[in-house]
């Protein structure tokens, strides 16, 4: 599909650009700004896309709109895996991330992973809030392209 | 069954960019540098005379030699990447091939990759590892 490579381009450059602008004046890597794109992304595209859907039943309910049809229709392929310890803090794994699958198969580039994932990481978490959940997101890269999302939903 | 031999991928300045091999029994004798400084200037040469003695209007210009040992296919893309694939004597649509391993691993694992600088010669292990599956079904098994 001729749109999916565009936003992967995008996406690369968008990272590229965040990360020479940053390093001039600020520490190196500085990848706050990319998160916060995708935070006032996520926080956007969350509305449009649950327009025509009931209120969610409960976080687990959300959790699983996340899993299903948000990441499908951002990533073509729902999440593989989600955990939970029903406490707060909730574990998605996707075996095969769309911004790593080109990067390497195995450690080669590992270093590098964490700009590819700070975008979606912002882009869970301005989902979600827009969801009425807050939280926290991180992600963590153990062998490419598999990435686990780990999000701390905050309780005040 | 197509027997491949090795590739080369040069950029349009002439940088190598990748080299592999899967069945060379007699190494040239000189170093890789000088290998791929040779390849590309005869292949420059060669495109240039084809293109100056064809008696007609040229569409694709220089495809491929023979001998009565290899066969050197050459395919050029509009971006000025060339792949030069040495093979055995009887393979068939290798022009076809070398479109694939452009197009399916090339553009996909290289271009595609964010890390990837496209004027410097590949270091992308995907890449590799993609190319070898690639070719090894075309190989023969020994």
């Amino acid at each position: 599909m001729a749109d999916e490579v565009s936003f992967e381009f995008l996406h690369t450059e968008l990272v590229s650009y965040v990360l020479s602008s940053t390093e001039k004046d600020k520490k190196p890597c500085d990848l706050s700004t990319l998160e916060y794109i995708g935070f006032s992304a996520g926080y956007r595209i969350i509305e449009r896309q649950t327009k025509e859907w009931p209120r969610f039943k409960d976080e687990l309910e959300t959790m699983k709109f996340i899993c299903t049809d948000f990441w499908t229709s951002i990533n073509k392929k729902p999440v593989d895996n989600l955990r939970t310890n029903h406490q707060g803090v909730y574990v998605l794994q996707d075996n095969a991330f769309r911004f790593l699958t080109r990067l390497s198969n195995s450690r080669q580039y590992l270093e590098v992973a964490p700009r590819y994932v700070a975008f979606t990481c912002g882009l869970i978490r301005g989902a979600l809030a827009n969801l009425g959940i807050n939280s926290m997101v991180t992600a963590e890269v153990q062998s490419m392209p598999a990435c686990r999302f780990h999000i701390q939903v905050q309780r005040t | 069954m197509v027997t491949v031999h090795n590739l080369y991928i040069f950029d349009r300045y002439g940088t190598l960019l990748y080299y592999a091999e899967w069945n060379r029994l007699k190494q040239s004798g000189i170093t890789r540098d000088e290998e791929a400084k040779l390849m590309y200037g005869m292949l420059f040469s060669l495109k240039s005379f084809v293109g100056k003695i064809s008696p007609l209007d040229t569409k694709e210009g220089f495809l491929y030699y023979k001998t009565s040992k290899y066969a050197l296919h050459f395919y050029e893309t509009p971006s000025g990447l060339k792949f030069i694939l040495n093979t055995d004597v009887n393979a068939q649509n290798v022009r076809e091939l070398l479109q694939q391993i452009y197009s399916q691993i090339y553009v996909e694992y290289i271009v595609k990759n964010p890390v990837c600088n496209l004027k410097e010669p590949i270091k992308s292990e995907l890449f590799k590892s993609k190319l070898d599956t690639f070719i090894k079904q075309y190989n023969p098994l020994k």
